[in-house]
């Protein structure tokens, strides 16, 4: 792949800046539905990606062609689209300086998830399958595995050259009840198809799916005949596998720097998070600690470097509350410096594509609500006096400036003097993202920590599908609006 | 990059050849894509890319596996014939798989493919940007999105489906400094793109959504035009008439086919074949799509099935499978709301009080049984008194159940849009504008 990335390199005339990706990306999707193997595929992915800034104008093409034709013909597309690009651009792109990385990562991982074999997979998730199935009333009971490899080489015009492989897997459950017209699903570590992280195997091992799964069951056959959770203004504790995507909606979108500059105004949205707000904005309370780590062992957005070649940073994009910095790259860092003179960082390294063929847009790493120091989540229940609790998330859904959200859980539980009580169906909450930020006291201590693996965020034209982590252990939010859906 | 018929059938025909599998299917796709993005009333990202791709499917015993690459060459297609036999092996037999289609003859749809060039792409970019720069305090933002796709479809029985297709999108989203305004339009041609008619489009949303004010939130008509229809159709497609959801009892239709489950003024079909939006002559499996009446004035009619679906319930195939394996379950890609009689703007003069929407946003299940939605108006949306816009508001969030929607619909726009399905490039709707009663607004935002 090096060889080839430097064929690619040497075919680029002198004078500009260039970089090419070379990629090769294998995947296995296993799923199980009631008792059925539904799908077993394995899938692999080769190309190469070229992006040349000429003028100030960005072109990029991409081919799967790797004969000298190919590159040749490749390398032309790429040259002409950002000689028509610079034609029609004023403003000139400009990269802060970069020192020229090399270098090699692999994701540390103890079993490799491609070594085990498929049979061992399959008698995991139909044993995860059937033990959901304890009452009649679970209508659909299902269970995921996903395997991901990508090996990429990264060379430069600047010298760069570095050679890295991710590895990540993860796995879940899911168990559906019905009752006539009542569906309530419950699942397990985590909705949307379980947890994933940049681990081996051993990671889906411990998450001990068939232990889990006849409580994962039993849970959505209780919750058919549950209270609808009360609507009004109340307190409100989040489990950390919905916290996880409310930091993600609601602190990653918003700090993404291109998105502030107005480059995702076209599909994804802008943000509320504006760069005169840099530094002055209260975003949270004095608690509120949000990072970015692409650093973070076993976080599903850990690398080595990002896809220009930045190496893998933590970063404070929240500190006591205040919003102190964004997910940058080399271009829009010096946009930046244009309205906001004093910022003086280059690019945080969140440059990621999602394939070969797509260029590289700022990405989520692993953003993080920092642990606080309020014990254990029974400790935070027993010091709540009335309110609810609320995990594993249903229904996401965030204005196009970040700012009105709205989410649902598959479940919640009463709190009542300190008491977790009883389950609740069909919870909801919304609110405004500062208002919401600002409400939280307490954040449960490291020792509930975890790295909740989001591997389907979307963004760009053309479209993009990223993998990322976010950090997060429970936390509790004052008079939250809480409804019951219908 | 165009491979052409008689060489995809080579490949296919090779690909058979390499297995011993009972079974076998072969899906192969070439793309080209390119597209052109603009904000900040400048072209700021400018990309292309070919690519191939070939998905294995063998079935030996029930026993199905499924292996895909995206290389042509002989090496890389016996890997992938042999690791989607291995899969099968370890695989466990599928006691409701029947069997892949057999061939069914289906009438080709010739289409002529061209790609827009960097350069047209740049040109219909730059007509938006200059004719916006004349508005001060107004930046276009906004994307050319130019694909060329052939998909071929061959299997061991017998089935051979080719066809190729052409997409040209231009879309933009102007930000003015208190409003958005959106338009956009699809075409097979890039000749076809009015950049003109795009930008005048949207350039009155923004200029007329200046100084948006607060609404109190709550009930209202609303006029919902073609794009907001569509992003709330798309919904009711996935788990509306889809033979896997209903048949799991998860469907909001489910055990009422044959009942009324909308409204009498709603009549839902699928017209894949249909010239004047992207037809798509067969479906994954190469079996043939035909128009399927899917809800006749407010009764729930047909369902969607594929091969698994249909063999597994003993129904007929409707042509819906999408790729293998195909989790989902049978899904229409090529919806049409039958239209009614009036314009939008005589649709605008029914309303008392009431919202006309632009576009809906973030739309997501918030119960799926009950195909009730949540999300957000945007780039557009405007208070309607006594059958005249009156003022732009700010956006609001609504929770809605899609079928109490299509029970509540007092009118249906005369003129359909075709516009991209479900967030795919497979297929699209044609949908008109609604003016709806009740619809349901839970809070507000800032802007």
């Amino acid at each position: 792949m090096k060889k080839q990335a430097e064929e690619i390199l040497s075919l680029l005339p002198s004078g500009i800046y260039a970089d090419v990706r070379v990629v090769e990306k294998t995947g296995e999707h296993i799923a199980t539905k009631d008792g059925v193997v539904e799908a077993l595929e394995q899938s692999d992915t080769k190309g190469y990606g070229v992006r040349i800034l000429k003028d100030g104008g960005w072109g990029f093409a991409a081919s799967n062609d790797f004969s000298k034709k190919g590159h040749e013909e490749t390398v032309k597309r790429a040259f002409e689209i950002a000689e028509s690009t610079a034609k029609h651009t004023t403003v000139k792109t400009v990269l802060a300086p970069q020192e020229a990385q090399k270098g090699e990562y692999k994701t540390p991982i103890g079993e490799d998830p491609f070594a085990v074999s498929i049979d061992e997979k399959i008698k995991l998730l139909l044993a995860a399958d059937k033990a959901q199935r304890v009452s009649p009333k679970i209508n659909i009971s299902q269970a995921h595995y996903s395997g991901h490899r990508e090996k990429k080489v990264f060379a430069s015009t600047e010298g760069a050259m570095i050679d890295q492989e991710i590895i990540w897997c993860g796995a879940g459950v899911e168990a559906t009840a019905i009752d006539g017209t009542e569906l309530q699903n419950r699942s397990y570590p985590n909705s949307h198809g379980g947890q994933f992280a940049t681990l081996g195997f051993e990671m889906v091992r411990g998450m001990d799916l068939v232990g889990n799964a006849p409580r994962v069951g039993e849970e959505a056959v209780a919750l058919l005949s549950a209270d609808t959770c009360p609507t009004g203004e109340m307190d409100l504790i989040l489990d950390g596998n919905q916290l996880g995507l409310q930091i993600h909606e609601s602190a990653g979108h918003p700090t993404e720097l291109d998105r502030a500059l107005g480059y995702e105004a076209s599909y994804a949205g802008t943000s509320f998070m504006t760069p005169d707000t840099l530094g002055k904005m209260v975003y949270g309370s004095k608690i509120v600690n949000i990072t970015h780590d692409a650093t973070l062992p076993g976080g599903l957005a850990t690398f080595g470097w990002d896809d220009e070649g930045v190496a893998a940073q933590r970063v404070f994009l929240i500190k006591e509350g205040k919003f102190l910095d964004y997910l940058t790259s080399r271009e829009t860092v010096e946009e930046l410096r244009r309205t906001n003179p004093d910022y003086k960082h280059g690019s945080n390294g969140t440059m990621r594509a999602s394939s070969w063929a797509k260029i590289p847009l700022i990405r989520m790493t692993n953003v993080n609500l920092e642990p606080g120091d309020a014990g254990s989540l029974e400790d935070l229940i027993s010091d709540t006096k009335d309110g609810i609790f609320m995990s594993t998330n249903r229904s996401w859904s965030i204005d196009d400036k970040r700012l009105n959200f709205q989410f649902g859980t598959e479940i919640a539980w009463e709190i009542k003097n300190g008491k977790k009580g009883k389950i609740l169906k069909n919870p909801a909450y919304s609110g405004m993202t500062p208002k919401f930020w600002n409400s939280c006291d307490a954040i449960c201590s490291k020792s509930e920590w975890n790295i909740w693996g989001t591997p389907n965020c979307g963004k760009g034209q053309p479209s993009q599908v990223m993998y990322t982590g976010h950090g997060a252990s429970p936390a509790r939010f004052r008079k939250v609006d809480i409804l019951g859906v219908k | 990059m165009i491979y052409g018929e008689q060489k995809l059938k080579e490949t296919a025909d090779k690909v058979l050849g390499m297995t011993k599998a009972g079974q076998a299917e072969v899906i192969l796709t070439v793309t080209d894509h390119a597209l052109t993005r603009f904000a900040n009333s400048q072209i700021h990202q400018n990309v292309a890319s070919n690519d191939l791709g070939i998905s294995v499917r063998v079935i030996v015993d029930k026993r199905i596996g499924v292996a895909g690459t995206n290389s042509f060459d002989d090496e890389s297609l016996k890997s992938t014939v042999a690791k989607a036999e291995e899969i099968a092996k370890h695989q466990k037999a599928d006691p409701n798989f029947v069997s892949l289609p057999a061939p069914k003859n289906f009438k080709k749809i010739e289409v002529e493919v061209t790609q827009a060039t960097p350069e047209e792409r740049a040109r219909a970019v730059s007509i938006i940007i200059e004719k916006v720069k004349k508005h001060k305090g107004v930046l276009a933002s906004g994307a050319y999105d130019s694909s060329i796709t052939e998909i071929a479809v061959c299997n061991s029985l017998g089935v051979w489906a080719y066809h190729k297709a052409a997409a040209h999108e231009l879309m933009t989203i102007l930000l003015g400094p208190t409003s958005n305004g959106f338009a956009s339009v699809l075409k097979k041609e890039p000749t076809l793109i009015d950049a003109d008619l795009v930008a005048d489009q949207a350039l009155k949303k923004v200029l007329d959504g200046a100084n948006p004010q607060d609404l109190e939130p709550g009930e209202y008509e609303v006029i919902l035009e073609p794009q907001a229809v569509n992003e709330m159709m798309s919904f009711l497609a996935w788990l509306g008439p889809n033979a896997r959801v209903y048949h799991e009892k998860a469907s909001f239709f489910s055990g009422k086919l044959g009942q009324e489950v909308l409204g009498k003024n709603i009549t839902l079909t699928d017209e894949p074949r249909d010239l004047r939006g992207f037809p798509m002559p067969f479906d994954f499996e190469g079996y043939p799509k035909e128009k399927l009446v899917i809800v006749d004035s407010g009764k729930l009619e047909n369902l969607c099935y594929d091969s698994y679906y249909a063999g597994k319930h003993e129904a007929e195939n409707t042509g819906h499978a999408l790729p293998a394996p195909n989790t989902y379950g049978p899904i229409p890609l090529h919806l049409k709301l039958e239209p009614g009689t009036k314009t939008q703007e005589e649709l605008v003069k029914d309303v008392k009080r009431g919202l006309l929407v632009t576009r809906l946003w973030y739309v997501r299940f918030l119960n799926p049984r009950s195909m009730t939605i949540t999300g957000m108006t945007r780039d557009g949306t405007f208070l309607i008194e006594n059958g005249k816009i009156v003022k732009p508001v700010r956006n609001l969030r609504f929770n809605q159940s899609i079928p109490e929607a299509l029970n509540n619909v007092l009118g249906v726009g005369k003129e359909l849009e075709t516009l991209s399905s479900f967030e795919t490039e497979l297929g699209t709707n044609r949908m008109p504008a609604l003016h709806i009663k009740n619809w349901t607004f839970t809070s507000g935002t800032d802007f």
